[in-house]
C-alpha cells in the first residue's frame, strides 16, 4: 500500500476518535446552547474509570460498559445540582462554572490516581495488527473507527428519528413554547446534558489505550474538540463527523509532507474554514 | 543635644548591625528546594521534594545547628518560579537553592541565583545550562544529550551490529535538535545510516501518523528522541502498531522509574531505555539510599528523588567542607569535587560545573522476568561520556 493511502486511512481512523470526543460536545451546545468547557474533565474522568474496573476486573468490555454509564450518572447529578442554574445566564459565566467544574474534577483525579500516569492495554482479543501492504495497523484502532461509526449511527437515529430527539430539538428552539405544550423540558435538559457527557467518558475509555492517562488530558482534549466543533459547526452533529474527519486527514497527512507542521496545520485549516464559512462547515447563523 | 542624640543613635545603630551579623552566621542552613510541586510537572516535583526533604532531615548538623529545607513550588513555570526566587533572596536571604527538572525553569533561576551570588543544583538537562548559558552559580547533576546518545547509541549498535538502518522521531526545539545532532554525529562515527527523521511539535500526542513514516522506511532501530509523556506516548502507539516486533527500539532519554510505572511492562519488554539513574545500581550510595528511602516513604527511589537527594546532600557537604556559608567559598569546595555517588565515583568538573557520572542503558524485561513490582528493567551498559573540557561550550566559568 502506498504511503499516501495508508496516511490517509490513519487519518480516517483518527477522525472517528476526534469526532467521539467532539460529538458530546456539540450535542451539548447545539441543543441546550450551552458552553461546556469540562468536557475535557468528564473525558478524564473516564478514561481513569476505565483505569479502575480494567484493574479490579481485568475485564475492558466491563470498564466500556460502566465507565460511560457512570460519567452520565455523574453528569446528571451536576446538571441538576449546578448546571441548571446556569442556563440562563450569558456564556462567558457558563464557562467559569465549567471550567472550576474541571478543575475540581481534575484535582480529584490526581488524589485519587496520583500524579502519574496510567496505562490500559487493549482488549487481548484486539491487541494484534492488520498488515496493509507494507503497513501493519492496530486491530484496536479499527475496533474505534467501527464503533464510533455505530455510536454515530445510534446518536443520529436517537436525535433525528426518535420522539426524544424531536423534543429536544424543539426545545433548543423555544423551551418555553415546549414546556407550555406539557414537555418537562428540565427532564429534557437534564437527559441530554448527561447524554453528552456520557459520550465525552465514552471516548475516554476508547482513547486510553491510545492516548494513556495522565492528569491534563482534559484541557488538551477540550482544545482539541472544540477545533473540531468550530471547524464542522457549532451544535451540527454532522458537522462534528466531518469535521472530526478533516482534522484527522490534514493532521495525518501533513505528518508525512510536513512532519513538524503536522499540528500546525490543524489550526490552518481551521483559520481557512472559518474565512470562508464563519460559521463553520454546517453550522448555522 | 543634637550631637549626644547622633552619637547614641550610631552607638544603637552598630549595636544592631552587629547582632544582625552575629544573628546571620548563627541562623541555620537553609535549602531552598525549586520545585514543580503543582501544575503539569507535579509528577517530578513530589518525589524530588521527597529527596530533598530526605537529605536534609538525614544530615545532623552543618555549622553547628541542623539545616532547614523550604520548599519553592515553580509550579512549572518559569515566570512563577523567577518571582519567588527572587522573594526569597530579597526577604529571606536565601542563597542556596536545588531541584528544577525543567530546563526553562533552571535556565532562569540560574540567572537569578547568579545575580545574587547564590549556589543552584539542578539535574535539569538542558545542555545550555553547562554550556553557552553557564555561570559561577549554577552546578548540573545530570548527563546532557552528548552523553545520553553516546552511552545508548553506542552500547546498543554494538550489542547488534547489524542493525545498521536507523529512524529518528524528534521534537522540533532546542533539546531535541541537541539530541539529534549528537545522534547524528554517533551515526557518522560508526557507519550507521540514518534513514529518515520526522520532527513533532512540543503539542502533539498523536505520533500515528510519524511511526507510518518509520515503518515506510524500513528501519532496524527506531530511536525516539522526545521525552516525558510524549515518548511514553509514541511508545505507547508504537506497540500498537506492532512496531517492536519489526524493529528494535530505543528511548534515549526516559524518565526512569516512573515511565515504567505508567506504561507497565507489556509495552516496556525488551525496549531500551537511557535513565540518568537506576535503583538497582549497586553502589554504597544507592543501595542506603533505597533503604533510606523505603524506610522512609514506602516507595523505590526513582529519578527526581535521587537526584534532588544527591544534588542537596552536595550542597551540605560543601558548605560544611567550607566551614562557612560564604558562596563563593562553598563553590571553590564543589569545583572540582569528587564523591562517592548514587551512580559511583562523580566529580564536578570546574570548567563548567558539570557532574561527571554515569548513564545507564536499561532493556526492559518481560513481567515473568520482574523479580518484584519496580524491577522492570536490567542495566545492559553504563559509562561516563562528556565533552572534552578543550570543546566546552562554556566561556563564563
Amino acid at each position: 500500500m502506498n504511503l499516501y493511502l495508508f496516511q490517509a486511512l490513519n487519518g480516517i481512523g483518527l477522525g472517528m476518535i476526534y469526532f467521539l470526543i467532539s460529538v458530546g460536545l456539540t450535542i451539548i451546545f447545539g441543543l441546550l446552547n450551552f458552553v461546556n468547557f469540562a468536557h475535557g474533565a468528564f473525558y478524564l474522568l473516564g478514561a481513569y474509570l476505565s483505569f479502575s474496573v480494567v484493574s479490579i476486573t481485568g475485564n475492558y468490555w466491563l470498564a466500556l460498559i460502566l465507565a460511560p454509564i457512570f460519567i452520565a450518572f455523574i453528569a446528571l447529578l451536576c446538571e441538576k445540582t449546578l448546571i441548571k442554574r446556569v442556563y440562563h445566564l450569558p456564556h462567558t459565566y457558563q464557562i467559569l462554572v465549567t471550567l472550576g467544574v474541571a478543575l475540581i474534577i481534575q484535582e480529584l483525579c490526581i488524589s485519587i490516581w496520583g500524579p502519574i500516569g496510567k496505562n490500559i492495554s487493549p482488549p487481548d482479543s484486539l491487541k494484534g495488527v492488520v498488515q496493509l501492504g507494507e503497513f501493519f495497523y492496530p486491530q484496536y484502532r479499527l475496533f474505534v473507527i467501527v464503533f464510533a461509526a455505530i455510536v454515530a449511527f445510534g446518536v443520529w437515529i436517537l436525535l433525528d428519528k426518535t420522539k426524544f430527539g424531536a423534543l429536544v430539538r424543539a426545545g433548543s428552539e423555544d423551551a418555553e413554547t415546549l414546556s407550555l405544550l406539557g414537555t418537562h423540558t428540565h427532564r429534557l435538559f437534564s437527559i441530554t446534558f448527561a447524554l453528552g457527557v456520557g459520550l465525552a467518558g465514552l471516548a475516554g475509555v476508547l482513547a486510553a489505550p491510545i492516548k494513556g492517562i495522565h492528569p491534563f488530558i482534559g484541557p488538551e482534549i477540550l482544545g482539541l474538540a472544540f477545533f473540531v466543533v468550530v471547524i464542522g459547526g457549532m451544535g451540527s452533529f454532522t458537522g462534528a463527523l466531518v469535521g472530526g474527519l478533516l482534522v484527522g486527514l490534514v493532521q495525518s497527512l501533513m505528518t508525512t509532507f510536513w512532519p513538524q507542521g503536522a499540528s500546525l496545520m490543524i489550526y490552518g485549516a481551521m483559520a481557512f474554514v472559518i474565512l470562508l464559512r464563519p460559521y463553520g462547515l454546517f453550522g448555522r447563523a | 543635644m543634637i550631637r549626644k542624640y547622633l552619637k547614641q543613635s550610631a552607638i544603637a545603630l552598630s549595636i544592631l548591625s552587629a547582632t544582625g551579623i552575629v544573628n546571620a552566621d548563627t541562623d541555620p542552613v537553609t535549602i531552598y528546594g525549586v520545585k514543580s510541586l503543582s501544575g503539569s510537572f507535579a509528577s517530578y516535583g513530589k518525589y524530588a521534594d521527597m529527596g530533598s526533604k530526605l537529605a536534609v532531615e538525614g544530615y545532623g548538623e552543618v555549622l553547628g545547628q541542623k539545616p532547614v529545607y523550604k520548599v519553592i513550588d515553580t509550579e512549572g513555570n518559569a515566570g512563577k518560579a523567577i518571582r519567588k526566587v527572587q522573594e526569597a533572596i530579597n526577604q529571606e536571604g536565601a542563597k542556596y537553592f536545588n531541584g528544577s527538572t525543567l530546563s526553562s525553569t533552571a535556565l532562569a533561576i540560574g540567572k537569578e541565583v547568579h545575580k545574587s551570588d547564590g549556589v543552584f543544583i539542578t539535574p535539569a538537562g538542558a545542555d545550555e545550562l553547562t554550556g553557552v548559558s553557564c555561570n559561577a552559580s549554577t552546578f548540573r547533576w545530570s548527563v546532557p544529550t552528548f552523553g545520553a546518545i553516546r552511552e545508548t547509541v553506542k552500547p546498543l549498535f554494538k550489542e547488534h551490529p547489524d542493525k545498521k538502518r536507523w529512524y529518528t522521531i524528534t521534537p522540533q526545539y532546542v533539546f531535541g535538535e541537541a539530541l539529534l545532532s549528537n545522534a547524528k554525529t554517533v551515526f557518522d562515527e560508526l557507519g550507521i545510516e540514518h534513514v529518515g527523521n520526522s520532527y513533532h511539535s512540543l503539542q502533539e500526542q498523536e505520533f500515528s501518523g510519524y511511526l507510518t513514516n518509520a515503518m515506510a522506511a524500513k528501519p532496524d532501530v527506531l530511536l525516539l528522541l522526545n521525552f516525558g509523556s510524549q515518548s511514553s506516548n509514541t511508545l505507547r502507539q508504537a506497540i500498537n502498531f506492532g512496531l517492536k516486533n519489526q524493529m528494535t527500539i530505543l528511548v534515549s532519554w526516559s524518565s526512569g522509574l516512573e515511565q515504567f510505572q505508567e506504561l507497565g511492562s507489556d509495552i516496556t519488554e525488551n525496549v531500551y531505555f537511557g535513565a540518568q539513574y537506576w535503583h538497582t545500581v549497586d553502589t554504597p550510595v544507592n543501595n542506603e539510599l533505597v533503604t533510606k528511602v523505603k524506610n522512609a516513604y514506602g516507595i523505590t527511589p526513582n529519578y527526581p528523588l535521587a537526584a534532588d537527594y544527591i544534588s542537596t546532600t552536595l550542597l551540605l557537604d560543601a558548605i560544611a567542607g567550607a566551614a562557612t556559608t560564604d558562596t563563593k567559598k562553598v563553590i571553590s569546595t564543589l569545583e572540582g569535587h569528587s564523591y562517592e555517588g548514587p551512580t559511583g565515583t562523580e566529580t564536578i568538573r570546574q570548567a563548567d560545573h558539570q557532574v561527571l557520572k554515569n548513564y545507564y542503558l536499561l532493556k526492559g524485561k518481560t513481567a515473568a522476568g520482574m523479580k518484584d513490582a519496580d524491577d522492570f528493567a536490567e542495566i545492559v551498559s553504563s559509562g561516563k561520556s562528556f565533552p572534552e573540557e578543550s570543546s566546552l561550550a562554556c566561556k563564563a566559568i
